[in-house]
């Protein structure tokens, strides 16, 4: 029990030395962040004036107003940016297997998940988070939703189911690459997928699809159905409160199964050159 | 003599050549790379195609525009992205950061020439490995894009061939930034996050407000997939038509231009550096 305690008080000293190291990378590079600072937000502010203008257009989607699609959106840009700051890694995967790069984690003394996932923390990730703030904060003004405490605390709870559902599928897809051994990043591919099923409702799919995103791959939980339930947008037969603890519980299956896939992978590895 | 001439200028056309066949032969190392692409960029496709049936669910027709053409679109404008395929850029900022940018620049080849080799290399592989199949999915699952005419279909291509070149020297010109600019990857992304939101490759830019669609059209963007789509799909008359060629075969001069003008620039740099 100790040594446990031990173990534990170690790996936080480890990871706020990860941290702070995360930090003197913005340091290295100001040109970075400030390149950061300008294409993340520029991506997100013009990709939610696209939809502006198309509901302008269409008139709603799928019977969606645009203040719920303001909410969607912005949480769906959240979690991505949580998910870009704890999990980019993911997507680089390949390269890790391709260059060695575990060699490095194997030899020392601590979890190769943990390694893996914390020896880099994407700090530039924040960039993603700025505009996702502001159009969900916008959203909530335009559909009234209240900032009381318990709001707040599902809030919370779903964005941190919905970063561990994004996390472990980046993880899961990039583990294949210790079966293929191919570098090739899917990391604009995933995102684009992300993109289209997060930030716009998913009844507006066929009901395969949405069977499939619902159980299978189950990127419907990372925004639509806790918004639904939050929102009451949608019969989708569960409480609002229920729909987002269920986001959290997918969200653990999900990091669960990336583990297993991941250490299933590892024992595949080989090492760079001969 | 003259018959000399025609040698050497045979002999360098070979040279390129070669880079073109080589870089064939290393794109097609890694075969699951292609199915991955291939299917992930399906799946995009068809998210996109169903994104505009449930808008188009109750309207015949928005800006003039039926949802039989809007499918056209979304799988002309996934073929359109693989022939826009470049990484040029990368090319670029990766041998400046390695430094192998000088000993490049003092082979006998004019490396820009090479540059351009290996895409069109790049590109006639993705054309086998990307766009075929994604022609094949989107004829089964969404439908057969027909142009809406032969008349069409010629002009698309003279535009897409004008697209090509666009999108070549926008990325040569970005690439040639990382000369002053040691962290390239955020500005390759402002670049590609542009071009996917206001060139039309996702949403058409017919549904962006007037004023917006105005200034887009003095931008290069709309040139390298809204002209070409619009043209496939028959969505011109002859007065927009020409306007819109000439704007486009005015953007490849300008960028031609400022590309020689950001040429010697970059190469006056290295001279610097390496002295």
């Amino acid at each position: 029990m100790k040594n446990l305690f031990k173990e534990l008080l170690h790996y936080i000293d480890v990871t706020l030395v990860y941290i702070k190291m995360a930090f003197l990378s913005i340091i290295e590079y100001p040109s970075a962040i400030i390149g950061w600072l300008l294409s993340n937000p520029i991506q997100f502010i013009v990709g939610f004036a696209t939809i502006k203008f198309v509901v302008a257009e269409f008139g709603s989607i799928n019977g969606w107003s645009y203040g719920q699609l303001a909410f969607l959106y912005g949480l769906a840009v959240i979690s991505h940016a949580l998910s870009m700051i704890f999990f980019i890694q993911g997507w680089f995967l390949g390269f890790y297997v391709i260059e060695g790069e575990f060699d490095r984690f194997l030899t020392r003394p601590l979890g190769v998940v943990y390694q893996f996932l914390f020896n880099q923390i994407n700090i530039f990730g924040i960039t993603d988070l700025i505009p996702g703030i502001i159009v969900f904060v916008y959203g909530c003004v335009k559909v009234g939703f209240s900032p009381s405490p318990a709001n707040i605390g599902l809030i919370i709870v779903m964005l941190i189911g919905a970063t561990l559902i994004r996390g472990g599928i980046y993880v899961i897809l990039g583990s294949s690459a210790f079966w293929t051994r191919s570098a090739n990043d899917f990391g604009q591919y995933t995102q684009e997928i992300f993109d289209k099923t997060t930030m716009y409702p998913l009844s507006m799919y066929p009901e395969s699809l949405q069977f499939i995103l619902t159980y299978i791959i189950p990127i419907g939980w990372v925004s639509f159905y806790p918004v639904s339930g939050l929102l009451g947008v949608e019969e989708i037969g569960i409480g609002s409160a229920m729909s987002v603890w269920i986001t959290l519980l997918v969200g653990i299956v999900v990091m669960c199964v990336a583990g297993f896939v991941f250490s299933r992978g590892i024992k595949r590895y080989e090492s760079a050159g001969s | 003599m003259k018959e000399c001439v025609k040698n050497q200028k045979n002999e360098k056309f070979n040279t390129y050549l070669q880079v073109y066949k080589m870089q064939i032969i290393r794109s097609l190392t890694y075969k699951f790379d292609v199915y991955g692409n291939i299917i992930m960029q399906s799946i995009i496709m068809l998210a996109s195609a169903f994104f505009w049936k449930a808008l188009y669910a109750g309207n015949d027709s928005v800006q003039g525009v039926g949802v039989s053409d809007m499918m056209v679109y979304t799988v002309v404008s996934s073929m359109i992205s693989v022939v826009l395929t470049t990484n040029v850029e990368r090319r670029i900022s990766n041998s400046v950061s390695k430094g192998t940018i000088a000993i490049d620049m003092m082979r006998p080849v004019d490396i820009y020439k090479v540059f351009f080799a290996e895409n069109l290399a790049g590109v006639t592989t993705l054309i086998f490995q990307n766009l075929l199949p994604i022609l094949l999915i989107g004829s089964i699952f969404i439908g057969v894009p027909v142009p809406a005419s032969k008349e069409a279909f010629l002009l698309f291509v003279l535009s897409l061939f004008m697209s090509f070149c666009i999108n070549w020297f926008i990325a040569v010109i970005f690439g040639m930034f990382s000369f002053k600019v040691i962290e390239m990857d955020a500005l390759i992304q402002v670049k590609k996050h542009l071009i996917r939101l206001l060139s039309g490759s996702i949403i058409p830019v017919w549904f962006f407000p007037e004023s917006i669609k105005n200034i887009l059209s003095f931008l290069p963007f709309v040139y390298l997939y809204q002209l070409p789509l619009d043209i496939y799909i028959g969505k011109y008359d002859s007065a927009s038509l020409t306007k819109g060629l000439i704007m486009q075969a005015l953007w490849v001069v300008v960028l031609y231009l400022m590309f020689r003008f950001f040429k010697k620039k970059a190469e006056d740099k290295v001279m610097i550096q390496g002295g």
